[in-house]
């Protein structure tokens, strides 16, 4: 240990050792870089050499399992401790797989691996299983939403495989800040935990600066884009000689402004490469090959997606810009805290985007400083997910009759699974008689399985470059889409929708492209409802199809649109949960005559109402969506470039207000994934405090019409109402004593 | 429909409230046990395949049933004369006793891989005083596999030497992980395991359209099979024959099986006089 440079413990070190050897489950939530990974460390490593018991570590990344275990062998090879350290993963060789079940004392690995690599073999782990102490997951932040809530399952698939080979091991968690740490510890593993939130390390100064980028047209509150504002500080500080790291919010952008730093530092194709783009989606050799040149210092500017953001060690940073805010201030400081790791002074620059995210964020600098830390929320009784980890759990071992899975009842899902011919029911045991292997077709991260392969046919060729999950690919590989990798664009040119296969020819243009994409929602079923001032407020199921019909191009750098092509491709359609809001048509008639005023207002109070839920229960964005239609499908409605509503059929067709038959636009909040992930219904329960947020929001605002930080960019056309005005009429109205 | 629709609200909202703040983790009441699966089903938009149950007149199989859900079969065949010990060389080891070989194969219920595919019948020759005897075991329950697996380890001996055809990747870590669910230890840890794709694949590598068991016994051997069932076939004809189905096609399995132990010996025997 001091070897390594540790001298002593901090607090926090020493009270979760106590915790461990009392045999206590805990979670570790102090701040980046002090020294959390130590708190488990030390338990396992000297539970290992006393009495060869094993450690199982679990973090959300390859990337971040390879940097522990090069840490861990370091470790004990500098102390000739003799213990045997491995990762785990999807790359790991064949014939290094069978030595590592049988003789490693630390296995590293990630949530998928286990799930679809360790479980479902747990027979061939049987000594391993038999002697499991620890199991330690680091980064559980990461674990909510959709991907948690499975975490949370396998977790229990886990727990009982152990039980079957006699073991209880002891969880030893660890997050960013959170302000639910205990309690999502907790969730995760479905046992009481002791968390330990006081850290007693010193840190390096930290500068954080917010930057907003300047008012470029106040009409429509329309600032510089966030884009080029990243670039400019990114190009500055690597100018200066700073090592810089960008974190861009989708892939797309993170090949944007790959391509912007490249045009200026990679003019010279005979040089090595000084700026590089890492994200998901790139083959493991080339990110391995990236994470290299990184911690070799030959990189000066790295452009990556949150890919990045976990510990993965990249070696040391000066800067790091955020393009956009990551949607969380866990997420936030996670990424900046990857600059000056080693007790430096480090400087991280969030730029703001017209996000009303960003907007709100960036002018209540409180909000980020001072705010309690947000929570971490997870479903594991989701229906659709338990299903998948029940069927994955009957494989792994026959349930009996009366048999729990973590606190859930089954029978009704081995009942299921048994009228389909998966399980066979035979004296109190479920048997798994299907030859299939479950797992496979279950995908933590995403809701539908099959990832496309983009392949590369340019003069000839059949090259895999890249992979896009399914429910990007709508989004990213249409026909006619510019497929950026490491900035180099190609162009879609055949979407093999049934064979997942996007095939693609490199190509030379000055643009790229844009999806554009609409939702229409139809209510199933009304679970509860109350009154909502004039109106009222509902949850239940929904019906949702999500339809991508063309797409735009956009030029570089000037960021004009310089044209449209169709898109083709199948709908996306869900069931899900939801929450609305509506006022009766009198109601409405007698608040705003006209029917596009009350479209309007309907979309302008959407967008506020849909921004201060995405704060109140910090839902990934892509978790919690909007949209504003008729109760029944018959349409729904988009609003145009300056703000104003348009009726549409689910065809396309153009619709006018005045003409609809019935008219009563509702706003929609709904839960983006398939049976509901559990957001709509505590958002229903808190709908009079999420209405008046809304209004506040609106109200405070400091722009004319309306801007991306209230209701959404609109132009004040000088007559009538602003989108802005009308939204707090709505607003207004549904909290009014009726 | 409305109790259905009710209990689907009921698992919607208990869904729905899991979610919220999750501060005190409480005990879900285990409101599922009153849903049936149809709710859950119409909630999950997952689409019905009930699997109708068979009801077939044909359900005789051959054999004794040592427990039930547990059959035995046993032949003893007419074999040349082995010589007490095999020159092993073939297989790169020493002098095989052929008195302490057991010949072995299983029929499985599929090739997906991982512990949730069994075995459902196990074949095994060996030379027995002139003879080969051949005795296969079969369950047709699902609860009769410890039983099945309890009968195979009392066919084993410290001394014995498993012959097998690809059974050191397939048949033996299969059975390995079945006796480890079964909580019945490892009996094949430590036993000799002889199989016969290695050397076979030495020496015919390329020569026909593949190396398996079926193209090496017809072009090798001189073995034609007759309206032999596809081995791919055999996981659905036992689990046909499991709900209830005939056992026409579970009997063509076993006469599969029995082919391919048989052929096993015979093999053993070929690519020791071969490579003389």
């Amino acid at each position: 240990m001091r070897n390594r440079g540790v001298e002593g413990l901090y607090a926090h070190q020493g009270e979760a050792w106590e915790a461990t050897q009392r045999g206590e489950h805990v979670v570790i939530a102090t701040p980046t870089a002090s020294g959390k990974s130590l708190c488990y460390t030390l338990p396992v490593v000297a539970a290992a050499m006393t009495r060869q018991a094993k450690a199982l570590y679990l973090f959300p990344t390859k990337a971040l399992a390879q940097d522990q275990v090069a840490e861990l062998i370091e470790l004990s090879r500098a102390g000739e401790l003799g213990i045997r350290v491995a990762t785990f993963d999807g790359d790991t060789p064949g014939d290094q797989r069978q030595a590592i079940r049988l003789n490693g004392d630390i296995v590293v690995t990630n949530p998928d691996m286990l799930h679809q690599g360790i479980l479902p073999h747990h027979t061939k782990w049987a000594q391993f299983f038999e002697s499991l102490q620890y199991v330690i997951i680091d980064e559980i932040h990461t674990y909510k939403g959709v991907f948690g809530s499975h975490v949370a399952n396998v977790l229990r698939r886990l727990k009982r495989v152990c039980a079957f080979y006699g073991a209880n091991p002891q969880f030893i968690l660890c997050s960013a800040t959170i302000g639910n740490a205990k309690a999502h510890a907790e969730a995760l593993i479905g046992e009481d935990a002791i968390a330990i939130i006081e850290s007693g390390a010193p840190s390096g100064e930290k500068h954080v600066l917010l930057w907003n980028p300047p008012v470029v047209n106040p009409d429509l509150g329309l600032r510089a884009s966030a884009r080029s504002q990243t670039n400019r500080i990114a190009r500055a500080a690597i100018k200066a000689g700073l090592k810089t790291l960008v974190f861009a919010q989708s892939r797309t952008m993170v090949e944007v402004l790959t391509k912007y730093l490249k045009d200026v530092f990679d003019s010279d194709p005979r040089k090595p490469a000084r700026i590089r783009a890492y994200r998901g989606g790139y083959l493991p050799t080339e990110r391995r090959d990236a994470e290299r040149a990184m911690r070799a210092g030959h990189i000066d500017g790295i452009v990556s997606t949150s890919a990045l953001e976990l510990g993965v060690d990249i070696g040391s940073l000066d800067v790091v810009v955020l393009n956009g805010y990551p949607g969380s201030i866990a997420g936030t400081w996670q990424r900046i805290g990857r600059a000056g790791r080693r007790q430096q002074a480090a400087v991280g620059v969030l730029v703001a985007s017209s996000d009303p995210l960003d907007q709100y964020v960036v002018r209540n600098p409180g909000f980020f400083s001072d705010a309690a830390p947000e929570h971490a929320r997870i479903a594991p009784d989701q229906p659709v997910i338990l299903l998948d980890h029940i069927r994955c759990a009957a494989f792994e071992l026959p349930f009996r009759a009366g048999e729990l899975f973590g606190d859930v009842d089954p029978t009704v899902y081995l009942e299921l699974l048994a009228e389909d011919g998966v399980l066979h029911p035979d004296s109190g045991r479920w048997e798994w008689i299907a030859d299939s292997y479950p797992a496979i077709a279950v995908s933590l991260r995403s809701v539908a399985d099959g990832n496309f392969v983009v392949v590369d046919r340019t003069d000839g060729r059949q090259t895999i470059i890249a992979e896009v999950d399914f429910s990007s690919a709508p989004l990213m590989l249409y026909e006619g889409a510019i497929h950026m990798v490491q900035s180099t664009p190609y162009q879609v040119e055949h979407l093999d929708w049934e064979g997942r296969k996007a095939f693609v020819t490199r190509t030379r243009v000055d643009y790229y492209t844009d999806a554009i994409d609409y939702t229409k929602l139809k209510v199933l079923e009304r679970f509860d409802g109350c009154v909502a001032g004039r109106g009222g407020c509902h949850h239940g199921e929904v019906h949702v199809v999500r339809r991508v019909s063309g797409y735009k191009k956009i030029r570089y750098y000037t960021h004009e649109n310089i044209g449209y092509g169709p898109v083709n491709l199948p709908d996306q359609e869900m069931h899900t949960s939801a929450v609305w809001w509506q006022l009766p048509q009198h109601v409405l008639e007698e608040l705003l005559p006209s029917r596009q005023d009350q479209l309007d207002g309907f979309l302008a109070a959407a967008y506020a109402l849909h921004v201060v839920a995405k704060v109140a229960v910090m839902a990934d964005a892509v978790d919690l969506q909007r949209a504003v239609g008729s109760g029944d499908g018959a349409w729904f409605a988009q609003a145009d470039g300056r703000g104003r509503g348009q009726l549409r059929t689910m065809e396309g067709g153009l619709l006018d207000p005045a003409k609809a038959d019935s008219f009563v636009p509702t706003v929609f909040l709904y839960d983006n994934y398939p049976g509901g992930v559990g957001l709509s219904e505590p958002l229903w329960r808190r709908q009079p405090e999420l209405v008046r947020k809304a209004q506040e929001l609106v109200e405070a605002c400091d722009c004319k019409a309306g801007c991306p930080a209230c209701v959404g960019p609109a132009l004040d056309s000088g007559k009538g109402h602003t989108p802005r005005a009308l939204a707090t009429r709505v607003l207004a109205a549904l909290q009014a004593q009726a | 429909m409305t109790t259905a629709l009710n209990r689907l609200r009921l698992l919607a909202r208990q869904a729905g409230r899991q979610a919220a703040p999750a501060s005190a983790r409480q005990p879900a009441p285990s409101v599922t046990a009153s849903v049936d699966s149809s709710a859950l089903r119409a909630l999950l938009r997952i689409r019905h395949r009930q699997i109708t149950p068979l009801r077939s007149e044909d359900r005789e199989l051959p054999g004794v049933e040592l427990v039930p859900g547990l059959r035995l079969t046993e032949v003893r065949q007419p074999a040349p004369d082995v010589p007490a010990l095999l020159d092993g060389s073939f297989a790169r080891r020493e002098a095989i006793p052929t008195a302490q070989a057991l010949f072995f194969d299983t029929e499985t219920t599929g090739l997906a891989g991982g512990v949730g595919t069994r075995a459902f019948m196990i074949g095994a020759s060996d030379w027995m005083g002139g003879q080969l005897r051949v005795r296969q075991l079969t369950i047709t329950t699902t609860g009769a596999e410890p039983a099945m697996l309890e009968a195979f380890r009392s066919w084993l001996r410290q001394d014995t030497l498993l012959v097998s055809y690809n059974g050191r990747s397939y048949d033996a870590p299969l059975l390995a992980g079945r006796f480890r669910l079964a909580r019945m230890g490892a009996p094949l840890q430590g036993i000799d395991h002889l199989d016969l794709l290695y050397p076979t694949r030495r020496r015919y590598k390329g020569r026909w359209e593949n190396c398996r068991l079926a193209t090496i016994e017809r072009n090798a051997l001189g073995i034609v099979r007759e309206d032999d069932l596809p081995g791919s076939e055999a996981p659905a004809a036992w689990l046909s024959y499991l709900r209830g189905g005939s056992a026409a096609t579970l009997r063509g399995v076993l006469r599969h099986n029995h082919q391919d132990v048989v052929t096993l010996a015979a093999l053993l025997l070929h690519l020791r006089s071969s490579s003389a």
